[in-house]
């Protein structure tokens, strides 16, 4: 998948400890993120975002003069974009205010650089999706925004729940969703007996977007576990 | 008050007891003493064989020798009164001299129910004649108007029942009266230890006869309370300051950790360095996962309880768990697989499901810590009447019996009170046990079918969902 248009997106970056600061910003350019902004408080982080419109911010808990969670709400008043906290509060109570407060994502210190950078991939992916091309696999392509399968020159459209069950699987391409968490996405918050239903869907699925179904190269079983979305590039 | 009842039935048995054993114990005791007395025979049977073996001769009349001797020995005499005459017709030869040797009819009914000049007499008769066996005064008591009221005689066992059960009836009402007495003031004395022995507090009010026992009652209690509480603090300042150097670790390290990766994977550093460099950061990360352990640990085992518990999938838990690590597995160095069977049901749980899922990803990084050449894992959840279970084991090294041993038995440095010198073990199984017991669950260890090393951590299915 092409992630190349993500790099460009504006990063605020808050953090009280300037060395770290350093070490953030590094890891992130090296990944090739190219509009880093740094903040050390509270005021300059709001000064920053007036100023540069970020795109996302990453935000630690502790600062200065105030704190991440008022920050963050702060924030969000000014502009509606995704905020990941890095902060070294640890405890599940810190985790699930800042995710309650509807942050993106929430990491503990310490931290290793490439969770840090796929972390933010993830993020931006899922919040800037609508850029998305294409996504391609062995035997199609599938168009997200048409909803709908290009096979061999053939557009073939996408039911609701198909769909749903397909971003699912691509926002997380290469790696496997629980049966679980994509009965979850088709059906909503108490999804437990849907199981032989999933596997319905994922039999059309595949028929709709493989070259031969009974042999899948794109969708791919995990035995008891659920499914992989093999993507082209990934 | 299940306690005082049980006195209490106590109590009245005893009761009954005492009054049964006493009058065994009275006749008993008459039985040993009367025996004695019983040994001298009936005054009436010595008159009736003096009757019998007094022989008529030509010279008057003879008695046996042996009959003599046994009078003698009585210190008894006797004589033969002539009926129509009221002569003494014979006597034996220590006839006292103040009797009479002559009587009138009313004398000898004087003297069949009392007394010839004080000596207790005993009549038997002899033909028309009568034998007199006289003792020595004051051998005998001789009750000397025996007569009763027929109807008095024929109501006597009734009412000698009447009389029995009354008293009991008294004795048992005297007795409940004290008792009670005794309980009320025993009743709130031991509820109070029983809840003391809960931990609980205790307060008794000094009242009734045991107000010093209740005093010191209350007094334990207070103790108690006061050290609970400094215990408390004690422990939560533990927790805190735990949670305090953890949480100021973590900054530090993340830098160490950060440009040691960022070290690992420089172009510009031989492969020599990039390696010294990939150490710092796995090593920096062992110490992150262990400051993580520690505050957990030491938050499950202060006053902390999960906070959060709802009811939770633990199959569908589980598979997310497994396929967290799956995805993060890029090498496939640890290939897994899901042995539950297809036919298990969700298996709902009460529970904190960011406390499980933490339990199973120790279990599961505990396998792949302890086989660095990479193993197979396994994971199976089942479902029995009232728990459902989760095991996870590995076809790796395993571990042996002693290790087992141990790691079942032997208290973890961490709660252990005393020094401890010996290897120390990680955090990992011991935040699991505790997670499974904070659960009202447990953990075995043991070895895996597989050939590995086997955990399987056992939790009670919420009762709504069944």
């Amino acid at each position: 998948m092409d992630t190349e248009y993500l790099k460009g997106k504006r990063i605020l970056l808050v953090d009280d400890e300037e060395e770290l600061l350093d070490m953030v910003c590094s890891i992130l350019m090296e990944e090739g993120y190219r509009h880093i902004q740094r903040a050390g408080t509270v005021r300059e982080a709001l000064e920053a975002a007036a100023d540069l419109q970020p795109e996302l911010a990453i935000l630690d808990v502790m600062l200065p003069d105030g704190d991440g969670f008022s920050l963050f709400e702060k924030l969000k008043q000014m502009g509606d974009y995704p905020v990941l906290f890095l902060t070294a509060r640890g405890e599940d109570e810190d985790k699930f205010k800042g995710l309650g407060l509807g942050a993106d994502d929430y990491m503990v210190k310490p931290f290793l650089p490439k969770e840090l950078t796929l972390r933010v991939g993830v993020i931006l992916r899922r919040s800037y999706k609508n850029e998305t091309p294409l996504v391609r696999l062995a035997g199609s392509q599938i168009d997200f925004q048409r909803a709908e399968v290009l096979k061999e020159g053939e557009h073939i459209p996408l039911t609701a729940k198909e769909f749903e069950i397909l971003s699912a699987l691509c926002r997380n391409a290469g790696k496997i969703v629980t049966i679980d968490s994509l009965c979850e996405a088709a059906w909503g918050d108490n999804p437990f007996g849907y199981e032989n239903s999933l596997m319905a869907h994922i039999r059309r699925i595949r028929e709709k977007i493989e070259k031969d179904p009974s042999h899948p190269a794109s969708l791919v079983t995990v035995k008891g576990l659920g499914y992989k979305l093999m993507v082209e590039g990934k | 008050m299940k306690n005082a009842l049980k006195l209490l039935r106590r109590l009245v048995v005893g009761m009954f007891l005492v009054c049964l054993l006493l009058p065994v114990l009275d006749l008993i005791i008459l039985f040993s003493f009367t025996v004695k007395y019983a040994g001298n025979g009936s005054p009436y049977t010595m008159a009736e064989e003096v009757a019998s073996g007094l022989s008529e001769t030509e010279s008057g009349y003879a008695l046996s020798p042996q009959l003599q001797e046994s009078l003698a020995e009585a210190g008894a005499w006797a004589m033969l009164i002539q009926s129509g005459t009221g002569q003494v017709v014979w006597h034996t030869e220590d006839l006292p001299a103040e009797i009479p040797l002559s009587y009138s009819a009313s004398d000898i009914a004087s003297l069949t129910r009392g007394y010839v000049q004080d000596y207790p007499t005993f009549p038997a008769s002899r033909g028309g004649d009568v034998v007199v066996a006289g003792y020595p005064k004051e051998s005998f008591w001789k009750h000397m108007y025996p007569s009763w009221d027929r109807g008095l005689i024929e109501i006597l066992p009734p009412l000698a029942a009447v009389i029995i059960l009354a008293d009991i009836g008294v004795v048992i009402l005297i007795y409940l009266v004290t008792d009670m007495k005794l309980l009320k003031s025993v009743g709130p004395i031991v509820d109070g230890i029983e809840k003391l022995s809960k931990g609980r507090t205790a307060y008794i009010r000094k009242k009734g006869l045991l107000s010093e026992i209740a005093q010191s009652v209350n007094k334990t209690s207070e103790i108690l309370q006061a050290r609970n509480r400094e215990l408390r603090k004690k422990e939560t300042a533990r927790a805190n300051w735990i949670a305090g150097v953890s949480h100021d670790i973590r900054t530090p390290l993340s830098m160490v950790m950060g440009y040691a990766a960022q070290l690992a994977d420089s172009p510009h550093l031989s492969g020599e360095e990039r390696k010294k460099a990939q150490v710092i950061c796995s090593q920096s990360q062992r110490m992150k996962n262990l400051i993580n352990d520690l505050n957990l640990a030491s938050k499950l085992e202060y006053n902390m309880q999960p906070v959060d518990r709802e009811s939770v999938s633990l199959v569908s838990l589980m598979r997310r768990t497994v396929v967290d690590f799956l995805n993060m597995d890029a090498e496939g160095k640890y290939p897994m697989e899901w042995l539950t069977g297809k036919d298990v049901p969700a298996c709902f749980v009460y529970a904190d499901a960011a406390l499980l899922s933490r339990a199973a990803g120790n279990l599961i990084q505990n396998s792949m810590n302890h086989n660095p050449e990479g193993c197979t894992i396994y994971v199976t959840v089942e479902q029995q009447e009232t728990t459902c279970s989760v095991t996870i084991e590995d076809d790796g090294a395993g571990v042996t019996e002693e290790k087992l041993e141990e790691l079942d038995n032997a208290p973890h440095y961490m709660m252990c009170d005393e020094n401890v010198t010996g290897q120390r073990h990680g955090l990992g199984l011991l935040i699991v046990r505790q997670i499974a017991q904070v659960h009202g669950g447990r953990m075995d260890v043991g070895h895996s079918e597989k050939g590995g090393f086997a955990v399987r951590v056992e939790l009670p299915l919420a009762a709504e969902r069944g």
